[in-house]
């Protein structure tokens, strides 16, 4: 196999416990530069957990997982230099403005030059307006829109969104389509969780289906396609 | 007929709205983990009120008709007054107390503003100032009257306490009516300034003291002194009556709050910062977030203006002497740790997930958020300070000494105390109401007993050596006080850095 074939994220046997409870119960993943993967399943599957994970905010329990070539459990400030991560709860400090929040991510990320992005960013999302504003009062996809601009900022070399699309508008969405593409076209890995088939497969060249924590599927975006693949879907979740 | 109709269904409203204070209730106490501590707590907070409501009455001269016993005796008036003070601005503070079912999680349910109405007043003792200032109230009564009258007249002054906090309510939730109207906040301020400029007056005219001895709490002291008889039944019975209506009375300005929107909530959620210029560094970054966190917050904006400003301000009219002020910074800052500082993560909300995303070492935020606990209860017990110190003249080298000890020592107390408990019980809440907690009611009420022991022992430790000749003494004591906090912090800051427990925390204040 060549370098270029080899996964910037690979996840063998991933198991994650709090307490009693197993959220991820032995997940395998294998995603690739230049493309992007979808984590689809029910509530509880264990994608948010698992995207916890890739972004070094929950250590896992057992397994190996790592990302852009770097450990989890071993480094994961360095996964963190190199990893992208819109969170599925909210995402975002109260009482800071989005551009709080960008310089924060800017300040800690040792980025130049950012600015101009930051604005370009905001304004393809039609944040722009509320750069300042303290993000309390956002709507629920307000705030969604702006994780994935915090996300995307840096051009990370993993890119992981969680639930990106919950609760957008259509112009959001599409901005977050557009963000999807052009990662992947930059050569960007990246991830994407929801429950939401059809825009799993419109971002997604692949599909991996989760049932109680742990993967039960790896199938290309098409096979999951129209009602075949809604047909499919559904079996794999039941 | 409509009217009666109407009546009736008043009436059935209200008793549902009680009746669903005790299901609250309930769907607090089933969400208790840990039930063997709480009620080892309760136990604490019961075992000490008894004690401060007993022991005093064993001490030398307890009871006796002159010296200091009369003194208390003769400044139990002010006292009781001073209670209800405390207990109208505390309410006040929090925008009509706290809430039984946090607003977040009470939306889904119909639950009535009566209901909340009663919730506050049940959970208005689980305040630090509260409880300081009952226990006060009880030991200068146990210790001025006679032991023979001792359980009649506590009897009194904890109907007193009861009275004076649903007379607060009342209080706090018209103020809270008026401040939800379109001038509601400059109305409110306008009022503080001008009470404010009269208690100044009052002071600087020299009649403080009179208008203290014709307060008709003197009469409620004297009716309960004798002990059981006519003059406590009538004096009893009235402070039972003044109970009763108050809770009533208190259902009507807190429908009216519940119908208007809290203006100045508003403002802050949707308030604009212009951009600054880029932190100077990562450390800079993190504290200026954690600033904004604490600063822009309702509580605690309002919470701080009590704290530094209200001891401050009863130091100044009692006169306190340099020696005395040592129990300030204590009281300050344990309330500033029950702002926020005692579910620190609690900061971020549901940015916490994003945050731990952040490339930058746990150390370092760990550092950031405690400097920022720390400067804010520097902040507010050195403005404490400066207010008690007005009057107080030049201190002595001991006394001067003694207050610097007794403030490094408690606040690095609670800051430690802060961080470790921030990390071992971490809460997901929501501090955008000015009736918000960092922590469930009972959990609070912990933390709160805690707290006030801990910090007022030191204090009174620190007190005695502000009278003794030698300054060096307070520098040679507070140093294992500080070596001990210090290393409790150290160890609050490796839970922080172990990565299993640091996610448990993210994602529990996250969720």
């Amino acid at each position: 196999m060549t370098r270029e074939r080899e996964p910037v994220v690979a996840v063998q046997g991933l198991h994650v416990r709090f307490g009693e409870v197993e959220a991820v119960a032995g997940v395998d993943l294998a995603a690739y530069a230049g493309h992007s993967t979808a984590l689809l399943g029910r509530n509880g599957a264990g994608k948010s957990t698992t995207m916890r994970v890739l972004a070094g905010v929950v250590p896992p329990t057992a397994g190996t997982v790592v990302v852009a070539g770097h450990d989890v459990r071993a480094s994961p400030l360095e996964v963190k230099r190199r990893v992208g991560y819109c969170p599925d709860v909210g995402g975002l400090v109260p009482r800071a403005t989005p551009w709080e929040h960008l310089q924060l991510s800017a300040r800690l990320r040792r980025l130049d030059g950012w600015e101009e992005r930051a604005r370009d960013l905001l304004e393809r999302f039609e944040l722009g307006d509320v750069a300042h504003r303290v993000t309390t009062g956002f709507s629920h996809g307000m705030g969604r829109r702006l994780s994935v601009v915090l996300a995307a900022l840096h051009e990370p070399e993993v890119l992981l969104l969680d639930e990106p699309f919950d609760g957008v508008d259509p112009i959001g969405v599409e901005a977050t389509l557009d963000v999807v593409n052009d990662a992947r076209s930059r050569g960007a890995c990246v991830l994407v969780s929801t429950h939401l088939r059809e825009l799993a497969i419109e971002a997604c060249s692949a599909v991996l289906v989760l049932r109680g924590g742990a993967r039960v599927a790896t199938v290309t975006a098409g096979e999951m396609a129209g009602e075949e693949g809604a047909r499919a879907y559904r079996g794999l979740l039941d | 007929m409509p009217t009666a109709a109407s009546w009736t269904e008043l009436l059935r409203g209200q008793r549902r709205a009680v009746a669903d204070v005790g299901h609250l209730l309930a769907f607090r106490a089933a969400t208790v983990r840990r039930r063997s501590v709480t009620v080892g707590l309760v136990a604490t907070f019961l075992g000490l009120t008894a004690g401060a409501a007993v022991l005093p009455a064993f001490a030398t001269g307890a009871g006796s008709a002159e010296g200091y016993a009369l003194d208390a005796l003769l400044l139990l008036p002010s006292a009781l007054t001073g209670f209800l003070v405390l207990a109208i601005v505390s309410a006040v503070a929090s925008g009509g107390g706290r809430e039984l079912l946090a607003r977040e999680h009470a939306v889904a349910y119909p639950v009535s503003p009566t209901t909340d109405h009663l919730g506050a007043l049940l959970l208005a003792p689980l305040n630090i100032a509260w409880l300081l200032q009952g226990w006060l109230l009880l030991g200068a009564t146990a210790y001025a009257v006679e032991g023979r009258h001792l359980a009649a007249v506590q009897l009194g002054v904890l109907l007193w306490l009861a009275a004076a906090t649903a007379v607060a309510q009342v209080v706090a939730w018209a103020i809270e009516a008026v401040r939800r109207t379109r001038h509601g906040i400059a109305t409110v301020r306008t009022l503080g300034v001008l009470v404010a400029a009269v208690l100044v007056h009052l002071q600087l005219t020299g009649r403080t003291g009179a208008v203290l001895d014709a307060l008709p709490t003197r009469r409620v002291v004297v009716g309960l002194q004798d002990g059981f008889g006519a003059a406590w039944l009538a004096t009893v019975g009235l402070m039972l009556w003044v109970l009763l209506v108050a809770l009533v009375l208190g259902a009507v300005p807190a429908h009216l709050a519940a119908r208007r929107t809290p203006r100045d909530e508003l403002r802050v959620e949707s308030g604009t910062h212009p951009a600054r210029a880029l932190p100077s560094s990562v450390f800079a970054g993190l504290v200026r977030t954690d600033r904004g966190s604490v600063w822009r917050a309702v509580p605690m904006r309002r919470g701080m203006l009590v704290l530094a400003i209200g001891p401050g301000v009863v130091a100044l009219a009692g006169d306190l002497s340099w020696s005395q002020m040592t129990i300030l910074p204590g009281l300050v800052a344990s309330g500033g740790a029950l702002l926020f500082g005692i579910n620190a993560w609690c900061l971020d909300e549901r940015g916490g997930l994003w945050r731990e995303s952040l490339p930058v070492p746990p150390g370092q935020v760990f550092a950031a958020r405690t400097w920022v606990l720390t400067e804010f209860l520097l902040v507010a017990s050195a403005l404490t300070l400066v207010l008690a110190g007005l009057r107080a003249g030049v201190p002595s080298a001991p006394e001067l000494t003694a207050l610097l000890c007794t403030w490094v020592v408690v606040v690095l107390q609670v800051v430690s105390a802060a961080m470790r408990w921030s990390s071992r019980r971490p809460f997901s809440v929501d501090l955008r109401s000015a009736r918000a907690t960092p922590a469930p009611p009972a959990a609070m009420v912990g933390y709160s007993t805690k707290l006030a022991v801990a910090t007022t022992l030191t204090s009174l430790v620190f007190s005695g050596l502000a009278r003794l000749p030698s300054w060096e003494l307070s520098i040679v004591l507070a140093a294992p006080f500080v070596l001990w906090s210090a290393v409790r912090l150290l160890h609050a800051r490796d839970a922080w850095l172990e990565p299993v427990g640091r996610a448990r925390v993210v994602t529990t204040v996250a969720a």
